[in-house]
Order: structure tokens, then sequence, then C-alpha cells
């Protein structure tokens, strides 16, 4: 042992720290979560990280590249996805949530102005892979397969890739050529693309299993389906499907004065508002409310802003035809009762209540289904195809995603099916056993210390005037400044995820959080932490967490 | 020794009160002894009184102490300050930082007439006062500073008498620079002590350290504590620059004191079955007063 | 310079030769003019030091405590309450092993409250870990100032120099007061040991569980008792500087045919001398020793110069109470167990809160001795004061 030094006197550059991390009990870690958006995003896109590079670096490339990860269709997205991200962000609780979804179009967009390319993880793998359809589902899975270096052939029934993104999204929402340096960016993977080619007429199905060492099949759900009323088979008589369609190829369209869409979906918001862009009187018929209608919320604003009118409990009865023309609808109230299957309010017609509604076209939005010509696989409830956990039909190497499996949904919903269905196209190809991970928690606001984040408000895309947006087909909001999505990234949370605040390290009483020489991150010096819980408590994203000492 | 306002503001972590010490987890003391250790840099002498931070910072052979440290006794940290800084003007060395530092007890009881002694004679001292509000290192007794209500090992049922307000006392000496600062702000208690040292003369800072122990609060919770402290007005934030009180912390949203008592087991007998005894009451009048007396 | 002076005034102009850097000293209870013409000296700029002006003797110990753990070379002085007062820092100054020098201008301690002389107040301290010299005259307090600094800082431990209040303090005697030149060719530059300085940080003051503490006292005790030999040689050495005999372990004044011996220490010695003569006169061999170094105890000198004396009075100006006279309790241990039992040690305590000790009571002393052994007398005690029932 060390002799005492005179009056007890210590160089206090020589001293050897006591060591008191074996007082503790609880122990702090660090524990990556799954933020709410993400969780909430039917791509799985990581927006977390693609705002947290906005916010620390301003790096708008390795953000395209973040994102892209996930969802090669980010500019496409960033302007018609219905954002569920938004509405999980756990800063709604606090001010507002981030305007993730402008964000990501401000990244996509940001890709396709400096070229940005999608790099391949795999190259020179032998095995083929069909894709049948180009819409987000087929873009997505092609997209991930070719990435892990499969050899990847899409067929599209159309003239152009993008399924309904082409055809029936229309260009004020997602002009043309944004869609198109998406997909040629996907393209550019070195994936095959035959248009005109609908499969199970043009060419068999089995003819593709053959060749193929497995099928995706991204159909859609292009079907338009009317309502069963007298009339229905005018001349000026259109399903939304078709009408959209025949817009989106460029085809023009005499519609007269009146138009009336009947429906209350996302297709009925597209045809009423681009009946409105070809000079019309749009009215859109629904036998609910507007509480009740299935069309993304900010789709019937912006309808309404347009002054399209809307007739609630409304249902046409017949269509009053001239000549083989309709002139008009008869329709009559509707009042709600209790619920039906689908949840909603069952409309219950008022006896007397029947009015006519002049029109020049009809439009009937009222439901879409898949076009199963040529393809016999084995369906659920003879709506939707279905497909096993793998996303796999009832035929032996072909799987199926999107709207076709999963019934009308978002293009998000899309891209996530054709991300599952790839990897699980790549395990029945190399025979793995495809093993679910368990998946790492979420995190909720009550988890968080807000305490640490400044209120500020949410950016705020501007749209163009309803005069001016109202005379041509062009994009309703222009383009958002770079800067303006730094700060609003800077907005982001950062839930889960360590984003260097540096309270750990600050409010440790024992300086046991030190900074790692080789991640420059956080890490816990377990020689001296007592377990307090202090560094966990005063993390604002909760990223640190107390566990049982092991 | 003018800084600049970046200076002042930047966050300083260099651990000259570092890993090894034997407090409690949690402990806002030892939180805010480095957080004051690290604010003034190597160029500073530590001059401790007796109490929780020197025993569970100066064990022989391994304290925790980077930068010089004295200690001798429990109520004259003020005096082997002012000893220190006689020193150093008398053997023509420095300029160096002194910080006498001590508790409560040792600040505004057993060491008050050090202390007043120090800052009358206009020692180029830095004095730093680690508000506990009861002697902890002995079991939780009483001090001047033990705020109405709480519960000490000497006050069972309850203190019966107000909180010495130290910081006013302080300015009354006359001297150029007073402040409280708590542990949650790090950033503002660094800054007050950066800014005191730039200035000529005895300082006094204030600075709330809650006491996981004898506050009856799990230690994860001492900077929530504070943070409490200041938006109820328990514990008012400012500065006193030559007698001008300035920089006042407004309160953003203002809680009332159950939030802050009912987190703390020393108050726990002011709450009968989850109804506010009248001390309440009388804690929020407390609270009242700092805000309309700061303007809080 | 022989110079005719009062005491306090020379201790302070041979302080100030020490260049001491920091002072620091409270005036009240009570103070000598040692301080105030120190104040003067700084004032006057003739010594370049920071003489702070304390609230309390508290203070004053606490600020020299930690002026000395600066680098300072750092005095004080003080007396009675304002020594007890101080204890607390006293103790600690001696554990962290500081090398401070201060003056104990012995008086009487309260209560009843009493400034005249006795040595009650240092002797409260003696076991505090001081270095405690004991001064006969005027003279002897002024050089064992200059010898106690260098005494101090040789072997880390503080000195304190013991001179009798009023009677030595406040007395006007002829002083030889030495050259600053001699006093700094004597005393060299401090150099501390171990001091605060953020160039070298060092934790001065620490904390010591009972694994060490037990040894730290110890090391404390034997550097204590180590200190004899710094003290006989800072004591030879001033000697052969200055040319005179001051300080030292012991003193001893006609002892060799003495039958009777007196120990004693403080300004009371020179009284004792006085009677000696007179009694040699009158055919009576009384001796003295006379204690220089009360801490360290001088044991082995008393016993080598003692052993054959069998007749002994111990006289002393302060009491345990409850146990006796302290200094005769000292030399009684100072002999070995199978020594003291023909041997009579006896023990008087005079001269409390300033009670004059005439000849005559030493006189009746000594006679009073030669008799018989005596227990424990106090000297002078008017029997006709006291009433029995307070007892």
């Amino acid at each position: 042992m060390e002799k005492l030094p005179l009056g007890l006197v210590i160089d206090l550059n020589q001293v050897v720290p006591y060591k008191t991390g074996s007082w503790r009990t609880l122990m702090p870690v660090n524990i990556m979560q799954v933020p709410p958006c993400t969780h909430a995003c039917p791509a799985g896109n990581d927006i977390r990280g693609f705002l947290r590079v906005l916010a620390e670096k301003e790096d708008y490339e390795e953000a395209w590249h973040v994102l892209a990860r996930t969802n090669p269709l980010p500019a496409t997205c960033g302007r018609v996805c219905p954002h569920p991200c938004e509405a999980g962000c756990n800063r709604r609780d606090f001010d507002s949530s981030v305007a993730i979804n402008c964000s990501e179009r401000r990244v996509g967009d940001y890709g396709l102005e400096h070229n940005l390319e999608h790099k391949k993880l795999v190259s020179g793998r032998k095995e083929k892979i069909a894709v049948v359809g180009s819409g987000p589902a087929g873009l997505s899975c092609a997209f991930h397969l070719a990435k892990r270096g499969f050899k990847v052939k899409i067929f599209e029934a159309y003239g152009e890739p993008g399924g309904w993104m082409r055809y029936g999204i229309p260009p004020y929402r997602l002009p043309n050529y944004i869609l198109k340096q998406e997909i040629d960016n996907i393209l550019r993977l070195g994936i095959d693309l035959e248009c005109n080619v609908k499969v199970g007429v043009n060419i068999p199905l089995d003819q593709l299993t053959r060749e193929y060492n497995a099928v995706f099949l991204g159909v859609g759900a292009q079907k338009g389906l009317g309502i069963d009323v007298p009339g229905k088979d005018a001349d000026n008589v259109y399903t939304g499907v078709d009408f959209l369609k025949q817009v989106n190829s460029g085809k023009w369209m005499e519609i007269g004065k009146d138009v009336v869409v009947i429906g209350g979906g996302n297709t009925a918001m597209d045809c009423a508002r681009v009946s409105k862009r070809l000079g019309a009187n749009v009215s859109v018929v629904y036998r609910r409310t507007r509480m009740e209608m299935p069309a993304i919320t900010a789709e019937i604003d912006e309808a309404m802003e347009e002054r399209i009118m809307f007739r609630y409990h409304t249902n046409p009865v017949k269509l009053v035809t001239d000549e083989g023309r309709v002139v008009g609808i008869f329709s009559i109230q509707m009042e709600l009762k209790e619920p039906d299957a689908s949840g909603r309010a069952r409309p219950v017609p008022i006896t007397g209540s029947e009015a006519f509604i002049p029109a020049d076209t009809v439009i009937m939005a009222t439901g879409q289904a898949v076009d199963y010509d040529g393809i016999d696989v084995q369906t659920v409830d003879n709506q939707w195809m279905y497909t096993n956990e793998h996303l796999m039909t009832s035929m032996e190497g072909v799987f199926a995603g999107g709207d076709a499996v999963a019934g009308l949904e978002t293009v998000a919903l899309a891209i996530g099916q054709g991300t599952q269905a790839a990897s699980a196209i790549e395990d029945y190809i190399e025979g793995n056993v495809e093993s679910n991970l368990a998946q790492p928690p979420v995190v909720y606001s009550r988890d968080l210390n807000t305490y640490y984040y400044n209120k500020q408000k949410q950016f705020n895309k501007e749209a163009v005037s309803i005069h001016t947006r109202l005379k041509n087909f062009r994009e309703i909001y222009p383009s958002f400044d770079l800067k303006d999505i730094i700060e609003e990234s800077k907005r982001c949370f950062s839930c889960g995820l360590c984003f260097h605040c540096g309270n750990c390290y600050m409010y440790c009483p024992d300086s046991a959080v030190k900074i790692s020489p080789s991640t420059g991150g956080y890490e816990f010096d377990l020689d001296f932490c007592k377990g307090c819980g202090l560094c966990a408590k005063e993390c604002p994203c909760h990223y640190i967490q107390l566990t049982l000492e092991k | 020794m003018e800084q600049s306002a970046e200076e002042l503001n930047k966050i300083e972590k260099k651990d000259l009160f570092t890993s090894g010490h034997r407090a409690c987890g949690g402990c806002g003391q030892a939180l805010a002894a480095r957080l004051v250790a690290d604010a003034s840099g190597e160029n500073t002498i530590a001059c401790v009184a007796t109490g929780c931070l020197e025993v569970f910072s100066s064990p022989y052979p391994d304290p925790s102490w980077r930068i010089p440290f004295l200690h001798s006794l429990f109520e004259n940290a003020a005096a082997v300050a002012s000893g220190v800084e006689a020193a150093y003007k008398a053997l023509n060395k420095g300029p160096v930082n002194i910080i006498a530092q001590g508790g409560d007890g040792s600040t505004a009881d057993i060491g008050f007439q050090c202390m007043s002694g120090m800052f009358e004679r206009g020692h180029n001292v830095l004095y730093v006062c680690y508000d506990n509000e009861a002697y902890m290192n002995t079991g939780v007794q009483r001090s001047s500073f033990t705020p109405l209500g709480a519960r000490t090992s000497t006050t069972p049922m309850g203190n019966k008498t107000r909180k010495k307000n130290m910081p006013l006392l302080a300015a009354d000496h006359g001297i150029p620079y007073v402040a409280t600062a708590t542990v949650d702000d790090f950033r503002d208690l660094q800054r007050k002590v950066k800014t005191a040292l730039s200035i000529e003369g005895p300082k006094y800072i204030h600075i709330l350290a809650p006491c996981p122990l004898g506050w009856g609060h799990h230690g994860e919770l001492s900077v929530q504590i504070c943070r409490l402290a200041k938006d109820t007005g328990i514990f008012p934030i400012y500065e006193i620059v030559d007698g001008k009180v300035t920089n006042v912390l407004k309160i953003p949203v203002k809680v009332p004191v159950e939030e802050y008592l009912k987190l703390q087991g020393r108050f726990k007998h002011l709450f009968k079955k989850g109804q506010p005894t009248p001390e309440v009451a009388e804690i929020q009048e407390i609270a009242n007063q700092n805000i309309a007396r700061f303007n809080l | 310079m022989l110079k005719q002076i009062e005491g306090s005034r020379a201790v302070a102009e041979c302080v100030a030769m020490c260049r001491p850097n920091v002072i620091s000293a409270y005036p009240i209870t009570p103070q000598t003019h040692i301080v105030e013409d120190l104040a003067m000296i700084v004032g006057q700029g003739k010594l370049d030091a920071e003489f702070i002006n304390v609230e309390s003797e508290f203070a004053a110990a606490s600020v020299v405590l930690g002026a000395s753990a600066a680098g300072a070379r750092a005095y004080s002085a003080t007396s009675s309450q304002g020594l007890l007062l101080m204890c607390e820092v006293i103790y600690c100054i001696a554990g962290m092993r500081l090398p401070i020098v201060l003056t104990c201008a012995n008086r009487a301690i309260s209560a009843p409250l009493s400034i005249w002389n006795d040595q009650q107040d240092s002797m409260a301290m003696r076991d505090a870990g001081w270095i405690q010299l004991h001064a006969e005259d005027n003279q002897e307090a002024s050089d064992l100032h200059i010898q106690a600094f260098k005494i101090a800082e040789q072997t880390s431990l503080p000195v304190m120099v013991c001179m009798d209040g009023f009677i030595l303090t406040h007395a006007y005697e002829p002083v030889d007061i030495p050259e600053p030149k001699q006093v700094d060719d004597f005393l060299p530059p401090f150099l501390p040991k171990n001091i605060v300085d953020p160039r070298s940080p060092k934790g001065i003051g620490l904390f010591a569980d009972p694994r060490f503490y037990l040894e730290t006292r110890y090391i404390l005790h034997r550097a204590m008792e180590k200190s004899e030999e710094t003290i006989k040689e800072v004591s030879a050495d001033f000697a052969k500087t200055f040319g005179r005999n001051s300080g030292g372990f012991i003193k001893t004044y006609k002892l060799e045919d003495a039958d009777l011996v007196i120990v004693s220490m403080g300004s009371v010695v020179g009284t004792i001398k006085e009677l000696i003569d007179r009694m040699e006169e009158e055919g009576k061999k009384v001796g003295l020793v006379q204690i220089c170094s009360y801490r360290p105890f001088p044991r082995h000198e008393i016993y080598n110069v003692l052993k054959d004396k069998m007749n002994i009075v111990v006289l002393e100006k302060s009491i345990s109470l409850g146990r006796g006279g302290i200094l005769a309790s000292d030399v009684r241990w100072s002999f070995p167990r199978a020594e003291k039992k023909d041997r009579n040690i006896s023990s008087f305590i005079a001269g409390l809160g300033g009670r004059n000790i005439p000849m005559d009571d030493l006189r009746y002393m000594v006679e009073k001795v030669e008799k018989e052994p005596v227990e424990l007398e106090f000297l002078g005690l008017k029997n006709e004061l006291i009433s029995e029932k307070d007892l």
C-alpha cells in the first residue's frame, strides 16, 4: 500500500477514481425504438432518419437516399399520400405534427432535380422475376428485387407505366413528369419494361410462371363499378375509373355544363375536380355525410374550396334520359340509421323526398374491382386476391400486393406491400424460412420529455389561388423552399433515437456518460453509473431507458 | 476579464469534478458542483466547507476534484478562501478563480459569519451555496434554509418557519454580483458562474440542489423538481448586479405549488387523503409573494 | 540594537522581520498591541504583507490556514477566549501540517471574565498538535518568534509562542532587536511543501475513513516528538547567529547541588530565580528547571536533569479542573514508574486570573515542600472568600 502523504495531501492528477458502478440496481441502456410516424407509414419509411439528416446535416442528398431505401417514389408519395405518419406524429400532442409529407416531397424533388440514382445492393443474380403491373406495388417490388440483383421484367397493360398513379391521379395532384422521372429512375436499376401487354389476355399467366422464377401481381383495382339504376348505360354516363383514365390519357372530354359525380371516395373527388377544370358545374352526390366519406380529408377540403357542390344524404334513384343521353338524375334524400357491416351509418330513404338534379354528364365513382381477366387465382369474397402471410397467392410462386390484395388503398400501402413481396420472393427463391423478428416498441407521446422541445409553427404549404388553379391541370402546390423544409425538419422530436441533445451527458451527476471516441455518440460508463435514472428521465426522446441490472 | 456573450453561454464539460464520488444517485449537489467546477475552468481553487459535498467528494485517497481543493472545517470556507486570496495577492500570484462553496448550513447558519466577513472585506472570491434545504450529511436536520412545512429529522411535524432569504442578505452586503440558479438549467447556471468570475470582488451564487434522500424523491426527478421549484415561484431565478435585481426568469406557465410538493416525501404529510392541509395554502402564499416581489 | 520597548512592540518588530505574507487577527477577546503594531508596520509599507482584519478569531485562524495552504508565510496572534474560539481551526491547522506561527499572549479564560494573565488558554490547546514554546521574558519572546517560523517550516508543524499577557506583553524592558539582515540570513524564505495551485492541482484537507485516521494521528504524534531535534538545532543556530541563548527544550538554574528543584515556565521564572539567589545567600540549595518547549514535552530532558533530585515542586499558572496541576502531571509522568517511589513531586497552582505571585508566597512554597510533599495547593488562596457550601 501507498505510504500516507504529508498532511494527507494528494496530487489530483494521480487519483485513480473509486468505482461506484457496483451500487447500481438499474442500468441505463440506449434503445433505438420505432417512431410512431414510421409505425404508421404503410411503406415503412425511415421518416425520423431523413428528417434528422436534414436537421443535423442539411444534406438533401443523404436524406433522399434514406427515403429511397424503402420508397422509390418519394416525390410521388410526397404529393399523393394521405400521410398517416403525420397523424401518428407525437408532435401532434405538443403543437402540430411535423409536415412530413411536404418534407418528403421536397426531398423527392431534390432527388429528381439532381438526378440522384438508386444504388444496387447486390448484382448479377440469375433468377428472373416477372412483375405484372407498374403501379406503386409493382414498381416497389421490382425496385427492391432489382436492388438485390434479380433480373426483373415488368409487364404493363397500358401504354405508359405508373398504373393508377399515371391514369387515375390527375396531374394537378401528381404531374406526369414527376412520376415519369421517378419511374425512369427505378428502371435504371436494369429493370425491363414491356407496355401494352395485358397478362392473362395478351400473354397467359402460366407462361410467366414457367419462364420466371416468380411472378408478382400488382394489377390494382381498375375496373370501375357503377350503381345499378335505370339509365346507367346512357352514353354520357361514365365510371370514375374510365373517366379519369380517358382524361389522364390526354383525351378531351365533352362533359357539358352540369356534371354529377356519384360517390364519396378519392376517385369521386378526382372526377369532380377534373370536371371542374374542364369547365363544368359539379355536384357530388353522396348517400351519407362528409363524416363517412372515405376520401382523403384534404381532397374534400380542396374540392370544396374549388366550389364543388356536395349533396349529402342523397341517393340517385334513376338517371333521367332523353334520346339515349342522361339529362339529370332523380334522387331521394336519405337518413342515417344504425351502422352497417362497413361500420358506417346505414342510409335509409325518406319517402317523398325525391328531387331532380340536371346533368350533362354523370360519373359513377362508386366502387372499383380487380380485373381478373385471365388471372385465375383464389379470391376473398369474390373481391380481392387471396394471399398468405408472405403475400403468395393460391398459385405457387405467384405473389400479389397493392390494391388488388388490400382493396382501395394508398400508394404508400402498395409500396409497402411491394417491398414486403420482394423480400418474400427472395426468401422463396433462396428457400429461406422467413423469420418474424420482434419489432422494437413504438414511442408514444407519454414516453417523451417534451420540456426540451420548443413550440414552433408547422410548415404550411401554400396552394395557388382557386382562380388560377381551376384554369389548368397544373399542380396546385408549387415547390417548397429548401430552407423552409430544413427548418421544418428541426421540429422532428426524433422519437426513440438520440439526437445528441447532450442532456444525459450534462445531467449525469456521476459524469458516467461519456462521448464515445469511435462513434462520437454518448455511451454509459458502467464503472461509475449509479443507475439513478436522471439520464433516462431527462432524455427527451426516450432513447435512454432503465433496465434491471444484469 | 470581459467575456463575450458567446463565451458566457457556452456549455462547459471538462469533468474537473468527476466520477467516483460517493453521492447518492441523482444527487443535485454533485451535479451542481460539477457544473460549477467546469464553468470555472482549470484555473480555479475550490475551498469547500465540510458537508455532504466534501464528504462524498474528497475521501482519501480518491477525491473527485481535478482542480485544487482545500477543505478544513464546516463553517470557515469563506474565511479560508479569504486567506487563499490574500496569499495570492501577497505573493503576487494569479489571477486565479477562488470559489468558496458549501451547503445551506455552512452558508446560512454556522458559516454565515465567515461569509459575511468575506463579503464585507471585499475579497475577490465567488461564494457558491448548494442549497438542499437541510443538513443532509448528518441525517436531514433542519437548517435556516428548510422551507415551511418540510419534514426533517428535527422537525418531524413539519418545519414551522420560513426559509432565510440568503441571496438578498448577500446582496445587502453591497457586493457586485448575486445570482440564483438551479441544476436543471445548466447553461444558465454556468453562465452565471462565468459572469461572477469575470467580476472583481465578492460574489454570491445560490444554487438549488435537490437531495433525493432528504427530500424524499427518486434521484431521476432531481432535475424535474428544480423546474417545478421555478415554475411554481418557490425558487425565483434572478441576478442582482450592483444592487439591482435583473434578468428575472419569467415563469412561462405558473404551476400550483402542489405539483412541486407532491413529488417530495418531505411534504407528504401536507396532503391528508390526497387533500391539501392549510399549510399548502400558506406555501402557495409564499410562492405568490415571490411572484409579486420579483414579477416572475 | 538594544531598545527600551514594550513587549508587544518587540514581538511585532521581530515578526515583521520574518516577513510573513499574510497576517490576520481579531482585536477584542482580548488582543495585545502586537497586531496593532504589525498593522502599522504594514500600513507604513515597511512590511509587504496582507493584513486581514476579520470578524472573529475563528476567521483569523481560518484566514491564516487558507493563506498557508496557498503558500504564504502566515501569522496571527490571540489569547484567552480568542484562542478558545480558534480551537477548531487550531486542531485543523496541525492536522493539515501547515507551518503557521501564532502568538498566544497567555491570559485567563471565562467565566468569570478576566483579562489578566495565566496560562489556562494555551494549556487548553496543548493536545492539538502545535509546538508550544514559552518565553521567560520579552527578549526570549522576541527571539522565539524568529525561531518559531524556522521550526514550523522545517517540521511542517504549527508553532504557538506563549508569552504571559500583560506581564510581558505590556511591559517595557530592554530588548535586543536584531537587524533585518541577520534575520534574513537566519530564516530562509518559505518553501511550502503542498499548496493549492492550479498548475499542479492538489487535494488538501481530505476526509480519512477508519482505515487511515489512526495512522495520521500516529504520524502527527511522532512528528511532534521528533521536532525536539529541530527545536534544539534552531535554538543552537540562533545562539550562533545572534550570540545569545533563547528557546531550546529546557533551561536550568543552579541545579547542580540543589536539594530542592522548582519546575516552572513563563515569566514567573524570573521571580523564582531571584528567590533562588536569595535562598542561596541564606544557605539553602534550591534549583530551577525552566521549561521552554511545553509541547513537545521535554520528558527525557527532565528525567536526565532531575533523576537524582528527590524533592521537586512544580509551579504553574494553569489547572486541569478536577484533576490538578497539568505541568505537575507531565513532570510526574517523566519518571519511570520504579523511580517515582521515594521522589516527592509537589504541585502548586498560582497566579490564576492575574493574581500576583509575590516572593513571600514562593518562599512559603519552598519551605513547605522542604518539610513535606504537597499533592496540590493553590498558592495565595484567600480562604476567607470561600464558602464551604459552594464546593
